[in-house]
């Protein structure tokens, strides 16, 4: 069974017994290849070669074409610097007021320099791997973009005072996520990951006026197009899990502050829960202490439908040992 | 206590900024902080008094029901946003000498990290406790923040970072900070810190939550 197998077979429920393995690799992944984050995020087959280098060494189940956050923002306007050991940087907020909204136009995501690349991205796996991994694409999720679009508080502040001008650009956003999401699945991508980071910031009612159905249509879309959807968002996503119950995804990432057991019970034994080891720990702690951390996590969710992961993305500084003995927990479950 | 400041202290905490603002919906049409502020100064209300029985309580409230999860970043935005349009019109008072800040609190984001989220909401409720806040705004260099130490000799600094990878850059920064500052106290926070990290790079406190950074500097104060 190759892991393309393996990962169908969790999905749909046959396979219980197994823990696989994906961390969110990105600045690790190119420094683990030589490469820095700014190559990386710039030129899909660095990326690729980077996670398919991880992959190997790790034995991890998926690879995937996250980066950072501004491929979309990119295609929509904003000027983006790449650093060499940092996150890319977004120079530009491209929607100042409601005419900057309403006048922005809606790219070519074939069209614009950074969509393309991770378009080509998804191609270049499917040719290397020949599907016998699977491959996740990414996008970012509404609230996110119109947040990197717009600016976090000013966004933010929208929610709460202007509904209208927050729903325009959200709907913008959400043309372009859909198109972004299709052009991947058509690719290859077995799987799109939707990264909306800020909502573990908003309360359950805004998540439930503003964010949920967009979630949900993301998710159908996905679903029609013969992918597998999943959701991240980072940081303390409790509050909103009655709600992300409801949105039928296939993969929940849960970051280190949600309850796992807790959140089994919301969202129910369907979905893959995916977390959710504090990435600092695991970047800090002794490869003995993440062992017993880990372990117990993997006996916690023993016989439920998991992903080892961290609950976010890895730090660049994780020494090498660490993550190997995550990738040794999840590999005794294959084995046994 | 005067209903006029009383009254200001529901509109800090609701985040009602003036009429026109829509926000919170139950509050829709009726005056805010901007109008309220007028008004008590207008009545002859002490400037003083209004920032301590009215604005600081307000943002105190709303600061602990944050970090006890009960509001969110947005009411906090809209808290700090009705903050800051009241102390527009005490700020003639803080030239005078009238009203006296509580201290000077020096803000940024680590070098390396370019979010401000956290670092803005800190720097608001900070404000809003009463300190006069220096916003170095994000990516921020060890010598930034000696500069402006320089000039704001009794400072206390904060320091945040989101990203695991730019935690790391705090250490030089409050070994920097250290070496020509010793006394200076230094807060961090971010996601991806703790206690013991703070521990670790030798700054003095860490903060979860905007309303744990206020505590401890009040609390410097008063010692």
């Amino acid at each position: 069974m190759n892991k393309k197998q393996q990962f169908d077979k969790l999905l749909s429920g046959e396979l219980h017994s197994i823990v696989l393995f994906k961390p969110i690799l990105m600045h690790f992944a190119a420094r683990f290849n030589k490469t820095t984050y700014g190559k990386l995020a710039s030129d899909y087959k660095v990326l690729v070669e980077s996670n398919i280098r991880c992959m190997e060494y790790f034995d991890l189940d998926t690879v995937s074409l996250i980066s950072d956050p501004y491929r979309e923002t990119s295609a929509f306007g904003a000027r983006i610097e790449f650093i060499p050991e940092g996150v890319p940087k977004c120079l530009n907020i491209v929607i100042q007021n409601e005419d900057d909204a309403k006048k922005l136009a809606i790219p070519d995501i074939y069209h614009c320099e950074r969509t393309r690349d991770r378009i080509s991205g998804a191609g270049h796996f499917q040719k290397l791997l020949k599907g016998t991994v699977p491959v996740g694409g990414w996008i970012e999720g509404p609230l996110a973009e119109a947040c990197d679009l717009a600016g976090v508080s000013e966004m933010l502040i929208n929610l709460m005072c202007d509904p209208d001008y927050s729903n325009l650009i959200m709907d913008k956003c959400m043309i372009v996520a859909r198109e972004f999401a299709k052009a991947q699945i058509n690719e290859g991508c077995d799987y799109i990951g939707i990264g909306d980071a800020i909502c573990s910031q908003i309360d359950a009612d805004t998540y439930d006026l503003y964010v949920k159905d967009r979630h949900k249509e993301l998710v159908d879309h996905i679903h029609s197009l013969g992918a597998k959807a999943k959701l991240h968002i980072c940081g303390n996503i409790n509050h909103l899990l009655p709600s992300i119950g409801c949105l039928n995804l296939d993969i929940i990432d849960l970051d280190w502050q949600v309850e796992i057991q807790e959140a089994r019970k919301i969202l129910g034994n369907n979905v893959v829960i995916k977390g959710n080891i504090n990435p600092v720990l695991i970047q800090e702690t002794s490869t003995q202490h993440l062992e017993s951390l880990a372990n117990e996590l993997v006996q916690q969710m023993h016989g439920q439908k998991f992903i080892l992961s961290g609950g976010c993305e890895i730090g660049v500084y994780t020494p090498i040992a660490n993550l190997m003995k995550l990738a040794d927990i999840s590999r005794k479950t294959k084995t046994n | 206590m005067n209903e006029i400041v009383e009254k200001l202290t529901i509109c800090i905490e609701f985040g009602k900024i003036n009429q026109k603002s829509p926000f919170p919906p139950s509050m829709r049409g009726e005056v805010g902080a901007d109008e309220l502020t007028k008004q008590a100064l207008e009545a002859g209300i002490n400037p003083a008094e209004i920032l301590e029985h009215g604005l600081i309580p307000g943002m105190n409230a709303v600061g602990l029901k944050f970090s006890q999860g009960k509001v969110f970043v947005p009411e906090m935005l809209m808290a700090a946003k009705a903050m800051s349009t009241a102390l527009v019109h005490l700020k003639p008072y803080f030239q005078s000498g009238e009203v006296k800040r509580k201290g000077t609190f020096i803000i940024g984001t680590v070098f390396g990290d370019l979010h401000d989220i956290g670092k803005n909401l800190v720097a608001m409720t900070v404000e809003g406790a009463g300190w006069e806040v220096i916003d170095l705004g994000v990516d921020v260099k060890s010598e930034t923040f000696l500069d402006t130490l320089g000039k704001y000799p009794n400072s206390a600094v904060g320091i945040s970072a989101l990203l695991t990878t730019t935690m790391a850059n705090m250490e030089s920064v409050v070994k920097n900070l250290k070496e020509k500052h010793p006394l200076t106290k230094i807060l961090v926070g971010g996601a991806p810190l703790n206690a013991a990290f703070c521990n670790k790079i030798g700054a003095d406190f860490y903060s979860r939550d905007p309303q744990g950074a206020v505590a401890y500097l009040n609390n410097l104060q008063n010692c």
